[in-house]
């Protein structure tokens, strides 16, 4: 097992925060790139609200100045980076005077918990699925079955959502078609009524993400399982007449699942933006609405804010794969040395 | 033994889970009213209303249910019913307005509601120097002081002459008006920021018949407060409604499903195919009419503005030429599937409206149903444009047309696809130029960014007509490039015309509500907008709103119109209070 070299510790965390520095300039010019600005995009949807308003252009100066948006774009980055420093993301303008922070972590434990349970479901599931299609001792019905259900993988998840919302909640009324858990009806807190309430309200969205994307799982299995059927030790098992499932099980998966393991710890990253449509289409109080909403209403602090909370993800993530693997798989050693 | 221990960890753990189980009281489905809505709630914990966050959540419940306005204006006679005020009077000048406030009404906490609260909540939006919160520009322009008479008494000294003062800011002209806030719990606090929220605290609090119950960016429920001071006032009884619902719901889809399944009472505005899926699923939906248009005429009727400063539309006879080669009831036939009618003029068609209308009308300078295409070939011809094959040009340079249209609503872009048919078929080379909402609303309108832009932007007046009329004055001139002040006159109007048309309409912006001479002027400063065409009216805009009467019934219809139907306005307090359970 490799220890990891000081030089390439170092190496690896200043790569770490330079992609940070330079992932936080691009979302800070990549809004305002578009034409208008959020402060004219509020004022015109209160009109739209109100059929006009008067003295907007006093409105518009007013807020332009409480967002500092009347300053210099490099006056703005700087002041944007110090905040980033502190992780102050400022104000949401859509929705004034609720920071930021406040925004994101009232959203963020819904996607989480429920994005994590949905990728972990289909890790599992999609590996099973891909390990089964390889071994010699599945029944052909089995092997047959599974590519059919794999016809989900071609569609977007917003259809898959779109499916089960229609047949689900409405048409056979199983499942609620929207919110987080019923509101008003059960308590939030740590007791059964509410823990019965999410477990109910999640299942139509994640299967919805289950659905189109444990076949990625499968085939990247399978793939692997191929390689590792070739291998001599497998001969060398056979032919000791160890038990088939001892065989799947230690031989094969075991030593098939190890570059899935890398591509599942990337995917974390990618965890909290993966899913906007669907938690757009089961109204699902997380991350991916809030970022789909901040984009409509141009609201530049909740897209900085969600934007560098999910570069930061990806990074870390990135990060500590790379620290972590001479220890996942000890044939590898950090920085090329061997 | 280990075993044993993690069962009894269990079994404990299990007990302490059932012991905190705490429901909310249940209210059966047919003491609930459900309503659907659309908008974005980022921060469900903020009842600030003159905030954008606060200001987001007061059409889900705050406004319709806990905060209630000081008068309502009936869009079908014109009169303002009083509801927390009896009365607002003007001095002879227009520029003193006395509000007399209703006797024994009261914060749901039970501190009574006077003048004191009135004056707290203008004096705090005089002090805004930020003049970020809603309406606080709006009473720095207006408002020089204001000042409590005794407890039921308010007088407001004005900058300046304004007979619309009460109708434009405290009797829902359109959507809001200025809520007034419990001086009793606000003082003392910053009004940029504080969020009027604690659940503990009981807070927010209104003088309304309903409070909070729960919160969620998905969900708002009010439960009724039984001791409502309206009822003990000889006011109104009680709403029937135990208990509200405003449910966030995010398509059509959804919308067509929730109330076919009777899972809400009424939905925001949907598709004429979607209402009839709507009402073969469940005959218990209706609308405000019974037969086609069955929707009822929001205030924003649609149009299109030009931008005179640009070749060759800087023309008044090439923009008369557009106007003609418009067709209305083709975009009503096309575009909205008959559930519209067409506009004679720039103003909605509401029963308050129609003494303006028809004198426009009858002057000669309203629009007609359907196209003179031949008159439009003949005024683009005299311009100097000849037809060759399918397009007119001029120098040989083809003419063009660009039509900006937000990309928000299929109802836009539809009626678009039509217009830029009928300028086709006539010889102009024309096209839409979609572009998001932000970018209408942020830069392209305001800026005149833009050939001819379709949208509502004379959107105004429903009971008096100066509000739209005044939007084209030259007041709001501004170079192109730069944002017109209020979204106004972005098509840059400015002409002799233009500057006769202003003066007509300034004079019309002085005289009272009601006054006879306003229906001449009206006419007067119509007739600028005839000769030179600044913009082009074309349809009524369309609200088609289901409500289900399987729980309840006494809903806002054409023929039962106690008020206009729009449910997330602040004049809901009076569908609340008319709503009857079926049963």
């Amino acid at each position: 097992m490799g220890k990891i070299p000081r030089s390439y510790l170092l190496r690896r965390l200043g790569i770490f925060f330079l992609t940070i520095w330079f992932a936080a300039t691009i979302i800070f010019i990549i809004p305002r790139l578009a034409p208008g600005d959020p402060i004219s995009a509020m004022v015109g949807d209160m009109t739209q609200a109100g059929g006009d308003v008067e003295n907007s252009q006093a409105i518009i100066e007013g807020w332009r100045a409480r967002f500092g948006l009347d300053k210099s774009l490099p006056e703005q980055y700087v002041r944007y980076l110090g905040n980033l420093l502190t992780l102050d993301f400022g104000y949401s303008i859509n929705a004034f005077p609720t920071p930021v922070g406040e925004v994101i972590a009232r959203a963020l434990p819904w996607t989480l918990s429920l994005l994590l349970l949905a990728m972990v479901l289909t890790f599992a599931i999609g590996n099973f699925l891909g390990a089964i299609l390889m071994w010699r001792y599945t029944p052909r019905l089995v092997k047959m079955f599974i590519p059919v259900t794999m016809v989900f993988t071609s569609i977007p998840s917003v259809l898959a959502a779109l499916f089960l919302l229609y047949n689900f909640a409405y048409v056979l009324g199983w499942f609620p078609d929207a919110n987080a858990y019923n509101v008003g009806e059960v308590v939030p807190g740590f007791n059964l009524a509410f823990i019965g309430s999410v477990i109910r309200h999640g299942t139509l969205p994640a299967l919805a993400i289950i659905l189109v994307s444990f076949g990625y799982w499968t085939l990247g299995m399978r793939g692997m399982m191929i390689t590792v059927e070739g291998e001599d030790y497998m001969q060398l098992a056979r032919a000791k007449g160890l038990a088939p499932f001892y065989v799947l099980y230690r031989y094969m998966i075991r030593n098939a699942i190890l570059p899935q393991v890398t591509a599942f710890a990337i995917t974390l990253g990618t965890l909290v933006s993966g899913q906007v449509l669907v938690e757009y289409v089961f109204q699902y109080p997380g991350m991916g609405k809030v970022i789909y909403e901040a984009i409509l209403a141009q609201d530049f602090p909740v897209i900085q804010g969600a934007s560098f909370f999910l570069i930061t993800m990806t990074a870390l993530a990135v990060l500590l794969v790379d620290l972590l693997y001479p220890y996942i798989d000890p044939r590898i050693s950090a920085g090329g040395e061997s | 033994m280990k075993v044993k221990a993690i069962f009894s960890v269990l079994v404990v753990a299990l007990l302490a889970v059932v012991s905190t189980v705490a429901l909310a009281q249940d209210v059966p489905r047919e003491e609930t009213l459900i309503f659907d809505f659309d908008r974005t709630v980022t921060d469900p914990e903020n009842y600030n209303p003159f905030t954008p966050a606060g200001n987001t959540n007061r059409g889900n419940g705050a406004h319709q249910a806990m905060w209630e306005p000081l008068f309502i204006l009936n869009y079908e006679t014109g009169e303002i019913d009083p509801w927390l005020g009896t009365a607002m009077e003007s001095n002879e000048g227009l520029d003193v307005w006395t509000l007399s406030i209703r006797e024994g009404v009261a914060w749901s906490d039970g501190e009574a509601f006077n003048a004191e609260d009135v004056v707290f909540t203008i004096e705090m939006l005089l002090g805004d120097e930020t003049a970020t919160l809603s309406n606080a520009a709006d009473m720095q322009q207006w408002v020089e002081s204001v000042e409590a008479v005794d407890d039921l008494t308010v007088q407001f000294n004005l900058t300046g002459p304004n007979p619309r003062f009460q109708v434009d800011f405290f009797a829902v002209r359109v959507v809001n008006s200025i809520l007034i806030m419990p001086e009793h719990i606000w003082a003392g606090e910053d009004p940029l920021t504080y969020t009027f929220f604690d659940a503990e605290a009981g807070l927010p609090i209104g003088t309304g018949p309903y409070t909070l119950t729960s919160s969620d960016s998905t969900r708002f429920m009010w439960d009724r407060n039984d001791d409502w001071w309206g009822v003990a006032a000889g006011f109104e009884d009680l709403p029937a409604p135990s208990r509200l619902i405003w449910e966030s719901v995010a398509t059509e889809d959804s919308r067509v499903q929730l109330i076919s399944n009777d899972e809400i009472d009424v939905a925001n505005s949907v598709s004429l195919v979607a209402f009839e899926i709507i009402q073969a699923n469940n005959p218990n939906v209706i609308a405000w009419e019974n037969d086609l248009p069955y929707s009822w005429a929001d205030p924003c009727p649609r149009q299109l503005d030009i931008n005179t400063t640009i070749a060759p539309w800087d023309n008044a006879n090439m923009r008369e030429a557009l106007s003609l080669i418009v067709d209305r009831e083709e975009i009503v036939e096309f575009a909205y599937e008959g559930t519209t009618q067409p506009s004679s003029t720039m103003f909605v068609q509401y029963g308050s409206m129609s003494p303006f209308i028809d004198a426009v009308v009858e002057a000669g300078y309203g629009e007609t149903p359907t196209a003179d295409v031949e008159a439009a070939q003949a005024l683009i011809e005299a311009e100097g444009w000849t037809l060759n094959g399918d397009f007119y040009e001029k120098d040989g340079e083809t003419l063009t047309l660009n039509v900006l249209v937000n990309n928000a609503s299929t109802e836009y872009t539809n009626t678009v696809d039509v217009l830029v048919e009928q300028f086709v078929d006539a010889g102009i080379d024309a096209a839409a130029r979609p572009v998001d909402n932000s970018t209408f609303w942020g830069a392209a309108a305001p800026t005149g960014d833009y050939e001819v832009a379709y949208g509502w932007l004379s959107c105004s007046s429903v009971n008096e007509p100066w509000a739209s009329m005044n939007r084209y004055t030259t007041n709001f001139l501004a170079p192109v490039g730069e944002p017109a002040p209020g979204i106004n006159n972005t098509g840059r109007w400015d002409s002799e015309a233009a500057e006769a048309y202003t003066a007509v309409v300034e004079e019309i912006g002085t005289l009272p509500l009601g006054d006879p001479a306003i229906v001449d002027l009206v006419v007067e400063a119509y007739s600028y907008i005839d000769a030179e065409t600044p913009i082009i009216p074309l349809v009524q805009a369309t609200k088609l709103l289901p409500y289900s009467t399987t729980f309840w019934t006494n809903w806002p219809t054409a023929e039962n119109n106690f008020n206009h139907p729009a449910f997330w306005w602040n004049s809901a307090h009076q569908i609340i209070h008319n709503v009857e359970p079926a049963s």
